[in-house]
């Protein structure tokens, strides 16, 4: 969910992105520096990005009946680390506006903040967190990515509220009143994209391994069958599915 | 998918050989005119100058650009519903001036919206990217939104046709199943991602690369006519607007 171009009123799509300008500014350096030092980091670091992009193009079923999208920032948060998807979720953003007209350019600091920074921060927290109290890879990958995606909600409804306070009940009416609307498509959302996430890595821990080790996910352990532990083909992705099929 | 569609128009559109700088200036006037001039007739005349010089000179298909605005009016409508509803002691109710903030915001949004498709509808992500080299965005984070760009349609690809053979096979046919097929597909599209970049890394290691990705612009002169008729219209807009509102 961004905010559409035009929606903000000018201080506030100003303020929104003097507020995410450092995160994103220090991605950037983070990400110049990367690139200075290994050349061959920019096209990885193009790939994660082109996949936080093509993530929101699956469709998840919604017990609701729609469809929804899921945005991908808390796995990218927890492979790369929030400050590189500071920048790299920017940047998927701009794609976003002058690719899928979802989002808007004035509005693309507000939704930086609340997509590339809150959301990957909170999805990362969340992530560290359930892993130091035991929750284990796949428990920590449910908590990052859900909460990513709520804490990119929440802080979209609080950047309207701020925007369109209430005239009676003040901005916590106003809060109330975005939060609701929105929670109706987004909580569900959350906890889709919480089991996808949960899905999508326990994939990778078979298919991935090297990779997941290599950014530091995994600790590296004694691999028993190194030949397993390469890029899924497609014809292993359907393979799965045919296993799924016959059961 | 409709990524596709904007791209494919903006391949397609009679402006695609006009300087990004121009249509720059152009779109990026246009959006800032949505924002802050008043409603009426302001946003109205710029909603009308985005979609009209995107159907008439532009030439942009009809049927791309009004998908293509449709689709941010959900949330446009949506926001702005809740945006005019009060909640008070009493329950909900509508705030005074309910309709014409309501219809404000919408028109903001919509005018605002069809000002970027300008943009987007006429140029492709690949000339737009060299030219935030010179809004001083560093040299490193335009690169990867190159490799970004040249990534994503292989991936959208990939993506499609493993879809489409799991759904040939009943990985959609129920929820649960459906869960179960796009963590997979979001597992091989991730690491489709790896191999690709680790492909054209080997390929351009094996060329020595040494000093990043460097690509020959095509050359897109600034045309001054254009240049001209785009300062001359925004500010015929602005004294129309300031003289009726």
């Amino acid at each position: 969910m961004h905010i559409a171009e035009g929606f903000l009123p000018p201080v506030h799509a100003v303020g929104w992105t003097i507020a995410a300008a450092p995160f994103v500014v220090h991605g950037a350096r983070a990400v110049g520096k990367e690139v200075r030092e290994r050349p061959e980091s920019t096209l990885l670091l193009g790939a994660a990005g082109a996949f936080t992009f093509v993530l929101s193009a699956i469709k998840l079923p919604s017990v609701t009946g729609s469809s929804s999208h899921p945005t991908g920032t808390g796995a990218g948060a927890i492979l790369f680390r929030p400050p590189v998807m500071a920048l790299l979720g920017t940047v998927v953003l701009l794609f976003q506006a002058l690719l899928l007209a979802h989002g808007g350019l004035t509005t693309l600091g507000a939704n930086a903040f609340s997509f590339a920074v809150v959301g990957p921060w909170a999805g990362y927290a969340a992530y560290r967190l359930t892993r130091r109290c035991g929750g284990g890879l796949l428990g920590g990958v449910f908590a990052g990515m859900a909460v990513a995606d709520l804490a990119t909600y929440i802080t979209t409804a609080l950047q309207l509220a701020l925007a369109f306070p209430d005239t009676e009940s003040g901005l916590a009416g106003a809060a109330a009143k975005f939060l609701g609307v929105f929670a109706v498509t987004q909580i569900p959302l959350a906890i889709g994209e919480g089991l996808l996430g949960v899905l999508l890595f326990r994939v990778l821990t078979v298919n991935a391994r090297p990779e997941l080790e290599r950014l530091g996910v995994l600790t590296p352990t004694p691999v028993l069958e190194p030949e397993k532990a390469r890029v899924l083909e497609p014809e292993k992705a359907r393979g799965t599915d045919d296993e799924e099929g016959q059961r | 998918m409709s990524g596709l569609a904007i791209d494919d128009a903006a391949w397609g559109s009679a402006w695609r050989t006009r300087s990004p700088a121009d249509k720059l200036l152009l779109s990026v006037g246009l959006v800032v005119g949505a924002l802050v001039l008043p409603v009426w007739p302001g946003t109205l005349l710029v909603g009308l100058a985005a979609v009209a010089l995107a159907l008439g000179p532009a030439r942009v298909p009809a049927r791309t650009f009004g998908r293509a605005v449709r689709l941010p009016l959900a949330f446009i409508a949506i926001g702005a519903v809740t945006a005019v509803v009060e909640v008070g002691g009493g329950g909900l109710g509508w705030a005074p001036d309910a309709a014409a903030r309501a219809g404000a915001l919408v028109g903001h949004g919509l005018a605002g919206s069809a000002a970027v498709l300008l943009l987007a509808t006429t140029t492709p992500m690949s000339d737009l990217l060299p030219e935030l080299r010179r809004l001083r965005v560093p040299a490193a984070v335009v690169e990867v939104a190159s490799v970004v760009y040249r990534l994503l349609f292989v991936l959208l690809t990939s993506l499609t046709t493993i879809r489409e053979a799991q759904t040939a096979r009943m990985g959609h046919s129920t929820v649960r199943r459906s869960y179960r097929s796009s963590g997979v597909l979001a597992a091989a599209v991730l690491t489709r991602s790896w191999d690709r970049a680790r492909r054209l890394q080997d390929g351009l290691a094996g060329r020595g690369m040494e000093t990043g990705l460097r690509v020959l612009p095509e050359a897109l002169p600034s045309s001054r006519p254009f240049v001209a008729a785009t300062v001359a219209g925004l500010a015929a807009l602005v004294a129309v607007t300031l003289a009726v509102a």
